[in-house]
């Protein structure tokens, strides 16, 4: 697969189809991949694909200008058909070089089961269903469903269906969605005044990096309503009355946009569980319109289409 | 080594309770959910299993991530400020980490020298800091290649090296040597510390990432106009503000007043660079381009920091490549700054 999507990205760019690359090469760093974003044919023999590429690259294809081919894994295909969907990116200025996926290996979980930082793993490789650690000498075997990312265990499309090109065959999802929603749903099994403790901690370590939302390719606004000052919605000192209610907002923005890529929770320097607000948002979304954002690039974005008939006086 | 003490690590609870009489205590834990300097609880000294160092750089015990200025209110005289109180109890840091101790430094030059910072100098002028030499440093740590190291001393009061079951302490100025003297530890033997060298040096080694900085800021300066070269470099970093936020060294930070112009508070909290409202005035804004953003930060560590204060403003910590989320990789934007030509020369 690797290969493949090396020639077929080098031709693109030596056939002037496309002005850009957007895909993943090697990163500086164990089990790590880095996005590389490139107009350079030679620098396409250092793309990869496989168990770590983590990133949902998609909301690069808004920052850049020209015909851009990007390599997107059913996730991230999703995301690009939701920037399609809202007047973002163009459908035809872009080339989607579809990844199969069968889940990406969450490197916190793998830390977690071999109690080892990932400097201190020697190798992780994936077979099918189980993914062996080696560590100190001593190979360990876990089943794939324990070391993927949460958001993985629930996909509901691990090979996309918006694509140009296929670079390889066809998979299944892993079909975990409890084991993915594991912690939302111990969130809701919780009194609410535990709950409301339970945020007030995880939002007591907020930074307001902003990583959530600069990961988010649903997050695309140009100026971030935190940032207006004039009024001021929200300070930027991080209280955790403010970061609370900072997620809460963007959560809400993006209803409807959300696929589920988890980007949010995994760029979070500081662990906290976001993907189970927007996976409740998610379920909400789909539970109220039947709506699941990105799986289908005919259907009208949720919230921003407007019909004459509209079921809601509200806006009519 | 001469004069240096040690403890057993089994030892180790009851002397933090001792020095926690005196000071407020800070040591690593994971308490909160995430590795920082939290207030020692009396007995948690797990952290010797598992700490290699923290996410929260200890920078937040001095400048913390808000706090309030002053409050205020107004009456017949006018607006009445209120500051809070400055002088806090002494606070110690201990096991702080080479590259954080060296950083505290770094925040010295600016917050006690050029503009005397009453907060940030109420918390530092007393405290002591203990640093703790590193036995295993990340992949990610390049503090070597920027005139640091894993049991480097700059910035500390006392220094342990970990030899096993046991810590050689060393005093490395006249606070941390008086502290120790009055903490009933027993001497090291030649044996100790001669195992406390090799630990050293075993370390040392370990730091394998490396990268060359001479010539730095003048390579920096060179380059700073080429406007291809830093697009191409920012062009995957995603303007989040966790490589600064998390950055033992970096220190901007932005004012806030809350409440109405009859009563409120006046607060600091944390400020990036990376984000385009950094620099958004009413006009214009300088840096509203990402490669602009990208090059201040790399161009404020090692081009302008180092013209005013003759030193590097990066200790090597390796944070922002730990927790980048697209692993942009400082070092390897380093090596790769254009050499400079022969007729271009070191300025």
């Amino acid at each position: 697969m690797q290969q493949r999507l090396r020639r077929k990205a080098r031709s693109l760019l030596e056939q002037g189809q496309v002005d850009w690359i957007i895909g993943f090469e090697p990163g500086s760093l164990r089990f790590t991949t880095t996005p590389l974003i490139t107009k350079d044919k030679d620098d396409t023999d250092r793309l990869v694909v496989g168990s770590f590429i983590v990133n949902n690259l998609s909301n690069f294809l808004i920052e850049l200008s020209g015909r851009v081919a990007i390599v997107a894994k059913g996730c991230d295909s999703r995301s690009i058909v939701s920037l399609i969907q809202d007047n973002k990116v163009n459908r035809e200025d872009i080339v989607i070089l579809g990844v199969p996926c069968p889940g990406i290996i969450d490197l916190s979980k793998v830390e977690g089961l071999v109690a080892r930082d990932r400097d201190e793993i020697d190798d992780i490789a994936r077979q099918d269903g189980v993914v062996s650690v080696r560590v100190g000498g001593q190979q360990r075997e876990f089943p794939a469903g324990q070391v993927l990312f949460d958001n993985c265990l629930g996909c509901e499309l691990p090979t996309p269906k918006e694509y140009d090109i296929l670079l390889g065959e066809a998979t299944s999802p892993i079909g975990e969605p409890t084991a993915s929603q594991e912690t939302l749903a111990r969130l809701k099994d919780m009194p609410p005044d535990e709950r409301w403790r339970f945020w007030q901690q995880e939002f007591g370590r907020c930074i307001r990096c902003y990583a959530c939302r600069n990961v988010c390719p649903a997050c695309f606004c140009k100026r971030c309503f935190v940032e207006e000052s004039e009024p001021q919605w929200l300070l930027p000192m991080p209280r955790w009355q403010d970061n609370l209610i900072f997620q809460a907002i963007r959560n809400i923005h993006v209803a409807g946009r959300c696929t589920d890529c988890g980007e949010c929770e995994r760029a979070c320097p500081v662990n906290i569980p976001l993907r189970s607000l927007t996976r409740d948002m998610y379920d909400i979304v789909a539970d109220l319109f039947q709506f699941k954002s990105g799986m289908d690039i005919a259907a009208a974005p949720l919230l921003t289409a407007y019909e004459v008939e509209e079921a809601e006086d509200l806006i009519r | 080594m001469a004069g240096s003490k040690k403890i057993k690590k089994q030892d180790l609870a009851q002397l933090l309770s001792q020095w926690s009489q005196e000071f407020s205590l800070f040591v690593p834990s994971r308490t909160s959910g995430l590795a920082e300097m939290t207030e020692y609880d009396g007995q948690d000294i797990s952290f010797l299993g598992w700490y290699r160092n923290t996410i929260i750089p200890p920078k937040a015990s001095f400048l913390p991530h808000m706090e309030e200025m002053f409050s205020f209110h107004r009456n017949k005289q006018g607006h009445q400020l209120e500051l809070p109180p400055l002088e806090e109890q002494k606070r110690l840091i201990f096991a702080i980490r080479p590259c954080d101790a060296r950083a505290l430094t770094i925040l010295d030059n600016v917050f006690e020298d050029t503009y005397p910072d009453p907060y940030y100098r109420g918390r530092r002028r007393r405290a002591i800091l203990v640093g703790l030499g590193c036995t295993n440093p990340y992949d990610s740590c390049f503090c070597t290649s920027v005139g640091s190291g894993p049991s480097e001393t700059t910035g500390v009061d006392i220094m342990l090296t970990d030899i096993g079951d046991e810590l050689v302490t060393r005093g490395t100025t006249k606070a941390g040597e008086e502290l120790i003297a009055g903490s009933g530890l027993v001497k090291a033997t030649k044996a100790d510390q001669k195992r406390a060298e090799q630990s050293q040096e075993a370390a040392r080694q370990k730091v394998t990432r490396k990268v060359d900085t001479r010539d730095m800021a003048s390579r920096l300066q060179a380059v700073f106009d080429d406007r291809d070269y830093w697009q191409q470099i920012a062009a995957k970093c995603l303007s989040c503000g966790i490589c600064t936020l998390l950055c033992p060294t970096c220190y901007c930070f932005d004012i806030n007043d809350e409440g109405s112009p009859e009563k409120g508070t006046r607060c600091r909290s944390l400020d990036s660079c990376a984000f385009p409202v950094y620099t958004k005035m009413p006009m214009e804004n300088p840096r509203d381009e990402k490669w602009r953003r990208v090059r201040n930060r790399l161009c404020h560590k090692y081009e302008f920091y180092p013209m005013l204060f003759d030193t590097i403003a990066c200790t090597g910590c390796g944070r922002c490549i730990r927790l980048c989320p697209v692993n942009w990789d400082i070092t390897q934007i380093l090596e790769g700054v254009p050499e400079l030509s022969q007729a271009e020369g070191p300025k």
